[in-house]
């Protein structure tokens, strides 16, 4: 019955089940769920209660009006600043595990591994090696002769608990990023090589003017995923050190959670989602327009 | 013509995809469809039970809601053994979670949740909303904390035990460090401390990291230091609930004068629970200052029962033993669930399961006694106990608005080169909050 329609009819009735359902999915799943975060977040919803107060604007403005709420996007910027060295490491790694090299698909496989396990696994890990009194760390700086540093409270100095914290997710992302830069580069038709060397280009030019520029996109793509992977940190300092100490590794996320499910204020909690996603959204536009045409 | 055919089908076929998808929804459905026959069941069986407490006849299907992972396929087998032989006509059926609080939160939100819970932080105004009353269970005797979870005369909720705060110990390390006679006084206490630090072992594990473990300092130690219980409720009175000559101010000195001093772990912001466990267990820590659930978890660990103490904390230089006597989960009803069966499921638990002694508990029967070694240590010092005061939704209503969490100030307190301008800080967002909220 199906087959005796016209093919063009057939055609619209194939497309318009194919992308009704994902459709679908994506509106209940993903776009109502939104919404329904930007209507609470002028609610004052304690959460459990069936009735969800409107109080427009006040949820909005207590997010920028409170430095306890807003202040600690300044933990952010240590997660920020480690993800551009672990790019440029992303890079490098790339680079060197594309060229010619001697068990180098172990050696991808070994950067990468990092990536698979899960965060909060990894979370406990790190909790062993940073742990001052019993830590790996710790002991390795000891056994190599440096006794002053081997007590170096990693998780627990306020100033640089945020270092310590963002260099696991070097750790855990740098595999990730050096993935994508790695396919980026083999997508670089060799002859471009073969005519720069013929030219007499050394290898540092190569990188420069070849290189560089054909993965541009793929740069800005790897800085987009840091930039919002920076803003909404949670697990790690979650588990290693509950916000600590003296709320000096505490990020934003971690002050929604506790926002919503310890303190019961849905509403200011979804305030605050919304503020971080317009937030991601701001930084975004200015990376974009700080990198603009650079690629084209 | 042939196109409306063809419509058709196509939205027949959709229809039943979509259909899988709300698959789930149906199935909870059926469920609690096939609940609430029950619950009818039981009201009518009520005018029956009405004249004889004796044996009643519950049926239907009771789901518990437990936070205790532990006890799934190990204790609950038997205790279902045991209650289905008593009520035959009811199906138990027992439910763990992790992260009990949030999920069942979320659970009662959605209007559906299981028969007997745990009663979730929420303002006791709104217990009636979800609960059932339970002033009708009759137990074999008084039980403690009957107003903690109670609205206009009608409790909702009652303890699954009760446990009290003090000083957990290693009597191995304590002899090691040549203590005899265990500390009656704050100063006799630092003596003791300063003893144990000087045999190279960790007088107090605060677990500081953690955060959790130092509620004791924001709720026990200050009972035992004001002797009143009441002073989180006082704090709704107050715009400055925080000062350093208070209860707060005077116990949160206590833990940073043992931080000052060397008392507790060499790196307070890098510490871990469950290696504590084992290190008290072993000796390597001296002392724990937490409730008399731990000292299982200890002799889990690898500590012989006998070498594990526990003895009031004496926070002041008084010589009068003290202590608070603390709620553990209190068991509520779901309203409209299979309100008969969990009942007397509630009652049994209370009354025959034996659950107070597996989990270490003070026993909410009044006149039982503890079976646990350690309690009975602990009431040879004849402490003065302090039930908990009925809670003051005010004092968490402003809390809540203030975001405070107390135990991070405790954190802030005791590393803080100056704990006055702390409070200051605290002060001020209660001030605010307080006002805010027109109370």
């Amino acid at each position: 019955m199906f087959s005796r329609l016209p093919f063009k009819t057939q055609k619209n009735y194939v497309i318009i089940g194919f992308v009704a359902l994902p459709l679908l999915l994506l509106l209940t799943f993903a776009y109502y769920p939104a919404l329904e975060l930007i209507r609470l977040s002028f609610t004052s919803w304690d959460g459990l209660s069936p009735n969800k107060p409107w109080i427009g604007w006040s949820n909005y403005k207590e997010v920028f009006s409170n430095p306890a709420i807003f202040g600690v996007f300044k933990h952010n910027f240590a997660y920020f600043a480690v993800g551009i060295v672990q790019n440029i490491a992303a890079i490098y790694f790339a680079v060197v595990l594309n060229s010619k090299l001697k068990g180098k698909n172990f050696f991808r496989l070994l950067l990468f591994l990092p990536y698979i396990l899960n965060g909060v696994a990894v979370a406990y890990l790190f909790g062993y090696v940073f742990d001052t009194t019993n830590g790996s760390l710790n002991y390795l700086l000891g056994q190599l002769g440096f006794d002053a540093l081997s007590k170096t409270s990693w998780l627990g100095n306020g100033s640089f608990v945020n270092y310590t914290l963002a260099s696991i997710g070097f750790w855990r992302f740098m595999g990730f990023n050096m993935v994508i830069y790695l396919a980026a580069l083999q997508s670089i038709p060799n002859d471009i090589y073969e005519a720069a060397s013929i030219d007499g280009a050394n290898g540092w030019q190569k990188f420069i003017r070849i290189t560089l520029p054909n993965i541009y996109k793929i740069i800005e793509l790897n800085l987009f995923l840091t930039v919002t992977g920076a803003l909404e940190v949670f697990d790690l300092p979650y588990i290693l050190t509950k916000g600590g100490p003296a709320g000096s590794s505490e990020t934003f996320v971690m002050k929604i959670v506790e926002t919503a499910f310890q303190f019961n204020n849905y509403g200011l909690a979804s305030a605050m989602s919304v503020v971080l996603l317009v937030f991601v959204v701001i930084v975004l536009s200015i990376q974009r327009f700080l990198l603009k045409g650079k690629g084209e | 013509m042939k196109k409306t055919v063809l419509l058709a089908m196509v939205s027949v076929v959709m229809l039943t995809t979509l259909a899988a998808c709300g698959g789930n929804n149906a199935n909870t459905n059926t469920n609690t469809a096939t609940n609430k026959p029950s619950t009818t069941d039981a009201a009518t069986n009520k005018p029956d039970n009405g004249g004889t407490e004796e044996a009643p006849k519950v049926t239907g299907e009771v789901v518990f809601l437990t936070n205790r992972t532990d006890m799934i396929d190990k204790q609950y087998v038997d205790y279902e053994k045991r209650f289905e032989e008593k009520y035959p006509g009811v199906d138990l059926k027992f439910e763990a979670i992790t992260d009990y609080d949030k999920t069942l939160k979320i659970r009662i939100a959605s209007g559906d949740f299981p028969d007997v819970v745990f009663v979730p932080t929420i303002p006791n105004g709104e217990l009636a909303n979800y609960f059932a009353p339970l002033d009708d269970i009759t137990f074999s005797n008084d039980i403690y904390f009957k107003d903690l979870k109670a609205n206009e005369g009608k409790m909702y909720g009652i303890s699954s035990g009760a446990s009290t705060v003090g000083i957990v110990y290693n009597k191995k390390a304590f002899e090691k460090a040549g203590i005899t006679e265990l500390p009656k006084t704050y100063d006799e206490f630092l003596t003791a401390s300063q003893k144990l630090k000087d045999a190279g072992i960790v007088p107090l594990a605060s677990n500081f990291k953690d955060k959790w473990p130092l509620d004791a300092w924001v709720y026990d130690v200050t009972t035992v230091i004001g002797s009143a219980s009441d002073h989180q409720n006082k704090r709704a009175e107050t715009d400055t609930p925080y000062t350093l000559d208070n209860a707060y101010g005077k116990s949160w000195s206590i833990l940073r004068e043992l931080y000052t001093k060397g008392f507790l772990e060499a790196d307070v912001n890098s510490t871990n629970w469950e290696q504590s466990k084992k290190d008290v267990a072993s000796g390597k820590f001296g002392m724990y200052l937490l409730g008399n659930w731990v000292i299982n978890q200890v002799i889990e660990n690898g500590a012989a029962s006998e070498d594990i103490g526990f003895f009031p904390f004496p926070a002041d230089n008084s010589g009068e033993a003290k202590a608070p006597l603390n709620p553990d989960f209190f068991y509520a009803v779901n309203k409209n669930g299979n309100v008969d069966g969990a009942k007397a499921f509630v009652q049994w638990m209370i009354e025959e399961s034996g659950y107070e002694d597996f989990a270490g508990f003070i026993p909410t029967l009044k006149g039982r006694e503890p079976k646990l070694p350690q309690l009975a240590e602990f009431n040879a010092f004849n402490p003065k106990f302090f039930e908990p005061a009925a809670p003051v939704d005010a004092a968490t209503e402003i809390q809540n608005k203030a975001q405070l969490d107390q135990a991070a100030v405790v954190q802030e307190f005791v590393l803080s080169k100056d704990p006055q301008k702390v409070f200051d800080k605290v002060n001020t967002a209660w001030a605010k909050a307080k006002k805010d909220l027109g109370l």
